[in-house]
């Protein structure tokens, strides 16, 4: 019973928190230096690990594919399945998953030690609201970066795969490009890619950032929020994915 | 972070151009391209006896090309026909009125789709009406069945079956 009390707290405690962060989004000039720090930050720096990640994923869809395609004398149909496959699941969750262990931990990390070091207070005793001088500005640097993060996992990965299946396999190329084209349809696929991108990063920076900052103001607080931001976002991020699958491809 | 001030605006310019460039392309490359939200498209309506495999959103094609989906499948609860509703697109408006439609697959394991035969008819097709000649869908296994065992003494349950039930016959 206790139990539930404090979960029902704690969920009530998080959606607060996403209030006040949205409430504190104005877009002041200090606002948008600092949005465009953190872009650079947790979006450009996460370039390599996402075009990396992406060129592996599609080389192995291209070999799984490619095996159970193969049984039906279908092995041409590969891209189809790759492109959907990318589209529709991979991308937007594996990019928001490698996004939450590159950049979300690093949130919760920060955010961990400003409580530990007592920032957090400086800045409210100066009358500066921490959330909106620190939080605001990461959640929308996630909310922007994680979809473009997730257009470079997805043409990383159709490249390296194309790489695999017309030079390596041996698939025609023409058909390889034709079949992916008739496969993706651009509403129901390609904008439901970047929408369950966008929702993901909103998810990785809110875990990251509420466990942040609301950690124990000690050295062990910071190490355990920081897990806690991994563990939770991507859990969470697995949930919403579900959900929104259920919802947008029925 | 090491770099601040005009370097760091311009590397964030250049991801995030980087990034709506990579966006673009992946449109334009690997997707079907229908960008318009709310296709312009008009309502028909067919009667088939069977429909096989045909689901909704399944494409609609005159000749190989595709120039509808499938938007909504009913079953008639009076005369037990299905009621296929077909969302054509605009451009084609005009189809004669002796058109005719059947399910059909493409290749041996393909998805189902309906294939509109226009006709020579001068009058044509308005929003919301009914396809009077069709022509439903063949099921290979029943009628591989039909052929190996039952040549000899057909029972007439399976005839109605495999012949075409539907009233209308193609021109």
């Amino acid at each position: 019973m206790k139990a539930l009390a404090s979960f029902i707290r704690a969920t009530g405690q998080a959606g607060l928190f996403t209030l006040a962060v949205l409430r504190a989004s104005l877009p002041t000039r200090d606002f948008l230096a600092e949005l465009t720090r953190e872009i650079y930050k947790i979006g450009g720096r996460s370039l390599p690990i996402i075009a990396v990640g992406g060129a592996f994923v599609g080389l192995s869809v291209i070999l799984l594919g490619y095996r159970a395609l193969d049984t039906y004398g279908a092995s041409n149909q590969v891209s189809a399945m790759l492109g959907l496959g990318l589209y529709r699941e991979l991308a937007p969750v594996l990019t928001a998953l490698l996004f939450i262990g590159r950049a979300g931990s690093s949130i919760a990390a920060e955010l961990g030690l400003m409580r530990a070091t007592d920032q957090i207070t400086a800045l409210g005793l100066m009358a500066i609201d921490p959330v909106a001088k620190v939080v605001a500005p990461r959640f929308w640097a996630a909310v922007i970066c994680v979809p473009l993060l997730t257009a470079f996992f997805i043409s990383f990965a159709i490249l390296a795969s194309w790489f695999e299946a017309v030079h390596v396999i041996g698939l025609d190329d023409g058909t390889f490009w034709q079949v992916m084209r008739d496969a993706v349809d651009f509403r129901h696929d390609f904008l439901s890619a970047f929408i369950k991108a966008g929702v993901f990063g909103a998810i990785a920076a809110l875990v990251a950032a509420y466990v942040g900052f609301h950690s124990e103001p000690t050295i062990e607080g910071t190490s355990v929020a920081t897990t806690r931001a991994v563990v939770n976002a991507s859990l969470l991020v697995l949930m919403f994915n579900f959900v929104l699958s259920a919802l947008m491809f029925r | 972070m090491s770099i601040r001030g005009p370097r760091l605006e311009f590397a964030v310019g250049a991801f995030l151009l980087l990034a709506l460039a990579t966006l673009l392309v992946l449109a334009l490359a690997s997707t079907n391209g229908k960008f318009s939200m709310r296709g312009d498209t008009y309502p028909l309506k067919a009667r088939f006896s069977s429909i096989g495999q045909l689901r909704a959103s399944g494409p609609v094609k005159i000749g190989g090309v595709t120039v509808g989906s499938v938007a909504d499948i009913q079953l008639d609860p009076v005369k037990y026909d299905s009621i296929v509703t077909l969302a054509i697109d605009d451009k084609f408006k005009d189809l004669p009125a002796d058109t005719t439609a059947g399910v059909f697959t493409s290749g041996l394991l393909g998805e189902a789709y309906i294939g509109l035969q226009p006709g020579g008819d001068p009058e044509v097709l308005k929003p919301g009406d009914e396809i009077a000649f069709t022509q439903p869908a063949v099921d290979l296994l029943q009628l591989a069945g039909k052929y190996m065992f039952g040549a000899g003494a057909p029972k007439p349950a399976d005839d109605t079956a495999t012949t075409d039930p539907s009233t209308e016959s193609t021109p």
